[in-house]
């Protein structure tokens, strides 16, 4: 390992490491104060969950992890108070796993809510973990919480209080809404109202349809942003297609573009229709009708800024792809072509009229990327919702 | 060689929104003295490393400059070699470099040959149109000093660095340090540089204002509401800067017996910080706000009395003694130096900021090789409590100390007096402590990479501009003359100190004058 590399998380847990999640195996830590006000909440008394007794149990958590670290100070960090909610043990498992690749970059308390199907009576329960992540030499450790909180279908009601609890105060609070299949009321009623950045996964939408619900969703949350992981997977092909018209082009061909072409991964329609809303935005291009084509795409007839014509079309196809799902995207402007296009998941080439083609890098985000990334100043980008407005009229013009 | 036609493009709007990604327009890069230290340690491992965080744009090549004969293979060889042992971020991803180094180029030349000028002139065009770059270079000056102006004057000549103009590709410079010797050659090197190019074409690094904790420096005085009411004389006893190393001059002899460490880094790195920590708000953190202001503190720089200087002067050289456990030669047997060289190896100055918010409170730099430790910080000292509560445990009692660490470990620490768990009153410092790697979990980028990274974008802030080079000098030159009165006159006073520790007694003295005390850093 390069010295210049953090070394992986370690993740001091109260559960032996490759325990499954089920209800016998949270018994080490399971708050028998919350449960028994759980179920104090279950004969219809209030409920009041002890989170004093979570923060004691992550105070002497930190505490062994200075004991065990041996190298003096361990600095407790959170720049995030990080929600997010999973449905069911597997998704829970992969956001444990998210969680596991973020701690190292960013310190958060992040606070997972599960609401388990399978989960009978109705109890609530809770489990702490910690990260530890040493740097070279041993002398900084950065050492990051997590709590995860269960509950069956219907406890989602409660989760909005034990956040409110649980938040590290003077710390921001993210919500990270994945799981398409966990309650609105949840976010809606719950979440939305601590969350100063709520982030989304638009490559999860399954239908462009659901941009509409999130550009609701959207109109919402104003004035705090909405960051959206599919829209940061777009970023690398955005940066290298804006990079074409970089001087000495300049923006001239964009002005008198004809026709775009942007080639995606069937199913990938959401993407393909945040990148023509991205160029129509800050083109100016009107929209003004669209029909859709026999291979299954879309075609958008579209009014330039100057009165003249732009044809837009959506082409799903094969190919290798990340989950950003877009293969191409090829501008006409006159005569003259101007194309990135994929070559490999990781790999592109790049045309323009005065020089020849070029293969360049392709960058690939993971998504523990893509989430630190929303969390930063690339979480606040506020064309993203211009351009969500703009794919909603797209799509309503079907 | 075919000319390319650069017409004034139009803005490309698909720049809208990738604002945060804070990537530069397709440029070339050219490294004058590209052979030396400078690019294999430092800058093209700061530039393969931006590569590796996606901050340089696709289109971007390196063309190597220096006097070295040979092609651009083994200039690619080379420059891997330095990216392997030196880049932040390691290991080298072998595909990205095969990709990175397709762009490295070499050119032989001499500085100060047109000849030379007009073979880099017709190379950069044809790697720019084989690339499809627009015309947008960089010159970085990694060359020995003397070659600052023939290099600036061979690039005029070539027409190789046009005024600004817009829509118009951008030719910039990187100069590095030193900056002239004294007040009079920096400001015939500033007058030689401003007949070719525009002050904002130049960019004079100090690679100390590319760390993070000195740009933190603004945002920890400007951003937090409750330090800047404390940072005035009303409440600051007094300020340590300390700027100290391990090392001696490794190799540098020549160079160091002319520069001592009043100019290698008193002038530039321990003067920025000052300004910086020292400078009233900037109506903007933009380039000229920022240098406006760190101006001002420079020319407020009280100049020494000659009845004061011996109390507010101390310089030392060091002998030989022990570093780390290892036994270390003094200055004087060092290869390059002079068996009885008068070069202090160590300087420390107490000087004073003649201004409304500093007025009367002491400043301490001090600086020196061969130290026990590397660091630089500043420590702001508070003054005590006006009335202490506690009787005879009042002595427990410390004053707040506010230290930066710029280097290593970048962070801030206060310290404050805090009561002992137990039934008697005991009173013992604690310390508060944030660090860059514990709290963000994160190392910050390397000085190189941000400063290159701002010149490509025309960020000009964390750049010295040429009216504070020409302040800094002119208040360090004043010592400089009264060392040389000093040394005409066969009284020069240079105490040794033993390699290891903090410098001669006479620094420690001067703070000892005052009822202060060397905070150990």
């Amino acid at each position: 390992m390069s010295n210049d590399q953090p070394q992986n998380p370690g993740r001091v847990s109260h559960l032996p490491p490759g325990t499954p999640l089920g209800e016998a195996q949270l018994r080490p830590r399971d708050l028998e104060k919350a449960r028994a006000n759980f179920e104090r909440f279950a004969r219809g008394e209030p409920i009041s969950v002890d989170v004093g007794e979570i923060e004691r149990e992550l105070g002497s958590l930190w505490q062994q992890a200075s004991h065990d670290g041996g190298t003096g100070v361990v600095g407790r960090a959170a720049l995030w108070n990080l929600v997010i909610p999973a449905r069911g043990r597997e998704a829970l498992a992969r956001t444990k796993a998210l969680i596991d690749e973020i701690a190292p970059a960013l310190p958060v308390r992040a606070i997972l809510l599960c609401l388990d199907d399978a989960a009978g009576g109705a109890d609530l329960s809770a489990t702490i973990e910690s990260h530890v992540v040493s740097q070279p030499g041993g002398g900084r450790i950065v050492y990051s919480e997590e709590i995860s909180l269960f509950g069956p279908p219907g406890a989602e009601a409660h989760f909005g209080a034990m956040v409110r609890a649980l938040q590290v105060p003077g710390v921001r609070t993210a919500t990270l809404w994945m799981d398409a299949s966990m309650p609105s009321t949840l976010l809606v009623r719950e979440l939305l109202p601590v969350t100063r950045r709520l982030i989304v996964d638009t490559s999860s939408c399954t239908a462009p349809m659901h941009l509409q619900d999130l550009e609701r969703l959207a109109a919402r949350t104003q004035p705090r942003p909405v960051a959206d992981l599919g829209w940061l997977r777009l970023g690398s092909f955005r940066l290298l297609f804006a990079g074409l018209f970089d001087p000495p082009v300049g923006g001239a061909p964009l002005r008198a573009a004809t026709k775009l072409v942007v080639r995606h991964r069937a199913g990938g329609d959401v993407s393909a229709l945040l990148i023509v809303a991205w160029l129509g935005q800050l083109l100016g291009w009107r929209p003004l009708r669209s029909s859709e084509t026999p291979d299954g795409g879309l075609r958008f007839a579209l009014e330039r800024a100057d009165g003249g014509s732009v044809e837009a079309l959506m082409v799903p196809g094969p190919g290798a792809c990340d989950a950003s799902a877009i293969l191409a995207i090829e501008l006409q402007s006159g005569r003259d072509e101007y194309v990135v296009t994929r070559d490999a998941i990781d790999e592109a080439h790049v045309q323009l009229p005065i020089a020849p083609p070029r293969a360049v890098k392709l960058d690939g985000y993971s998504d523990a990327e893509l989430c630190e990334a929303a969390l930063g100043p690339r979480g606040r980008d506020s064309l993203f919702a211009q351009c969500l407005e703009y794919a909603g009229r797209l799509w309503a013009l079907r | 060689v075919e000319k390319i036609a650069v017409p004034a493009a139009l803005p490309n709007p698909l720049r809208e929104g990738l604002v945060e990604e804070r990537i530069p327009e397709p440029a070339t890069m050219v490294i004058f003295g590209a052979s030396g230290d400078l690019a294999r340690r430092k800058l093209l491992p700061a530039l393969y490393s931006l590569t590796r965080d996606r901050l340089l744009p696709a289109r971007f090549a390196v063309l190597g400059f220096a006097r070295h004969a040979q092609d651009d293979d083994s200039f690619r060889e080379e420059m891997r070699r330095g990216c392997d042992e030196f880049a932040r971020r390691r290991p080298v991803d072998a595909a990205l470099w095969s990709a990175f180094a397709k762009n490295l180029f070499y050119q032989q030349g001499a500085y100060d040959d047109p000849a030379s000028f007009q073979r880099l002139k017709a190379r950069l065009e044809e790697i720019e149109r084989a690339l499809g770059l627009p015309g947008n270079r960089v010159f970085y000056l990694s060359t020995p000093p003397s070659a600052f102006a023939p290099v600036i004057r061979s690039l005029g000549q070539a027409e190789l660095a046009p005024k600004p103009a817009p829509g118009k590709p951008f030719a910039r410079v990187i100069i590095e340090k030193p900056f002239g010797v004294d007040l009079e050659t920096a400001r015939a090197l500033n007058r030689q540089v401003h007949e070719i190019l525009d002050e904002r074409q130049i960019y004079r690094i100090d690679h100390y204002l590319g760390k993070e904790t000195v740009q933190n420096l603004i945002v920890f005085r400007f951003a937090n509401g409750i330090f800047e009411p404390l940072w005035n004389n009303r409440f600051v006893d007094h300020v340590q800067i300390t700027g100290s190393e391990t090392v001696g001059v490794e190799g540098r002899g020549g160079y160091f017996e002319q520069a001592g460490s009043m100019r290698d880094m008193v002038q530039n790195h321990l003067l920025q910080v000052l300004s910086l920590m020292a400078m009233e708000p900037p109506v903007a953190f933009e380039a000229d706000g920022v240098r406006d202001e760190k101006l001002k503190v420079l020319k407020a720089l009280r100049q020494i009395p000659e009845s004061d200087f011996e109390r507010q002067v101390v310089r030392g050289q060091y002998a030989a003694g022990s570093i780390a456990g290892r036994a270390v030669p003094g200055y004087r047997t060092e290869p390059g130096v002079n068996p009885a060289s008068t070069t202090e190896t160590f300087v420390a100055l107490k000087l004073f900021i003649d201004s409304w918010r500093w007025a009367g409170v002491p400043f301490y730099l001090r600086s020196g090789k061969r130290l026990p430790k590397r660091v630089t910080e500043i420590a702001i000292h508070f003054k005590e409590a006006p009335h202490l509560l506690f009787g005879r445990r009042a002595h427990m009692v410390r004053p707040n100390v506010l230290s930066i660490r710029i280097q290593p470990d970048e962070g801030i620490t206060l310290n404050f007096g805090s009561k002992l768990p137990g039934p008697a009153l005991e009173i013992a410092p604690v310390s508060m402590e944030f660090r860059y790697g514990t709290s963000f979990g994160m190392e910050p980028p390397e000085a190189y990479e941000r400063l290159l990274l701002d010149c490509l974008l025309g960020d000009g802030t964390l750049f010295t501009r040429g009216d504070e080079v020409e302040a800094s000098w002119s208040w360090v030159s004043r010592i400089h003359q009264r060392w040389a009165a000093e040394s005409a006159a066969g009284r020069t006073s240079l105490p040794a100190y033993a390699a290891g520790s903090w410098g001669p007694e006479e620094a420690d003295r001067m703070l000892a004058a005052d009822g202060r005390a060397w905070r150990l850093p």
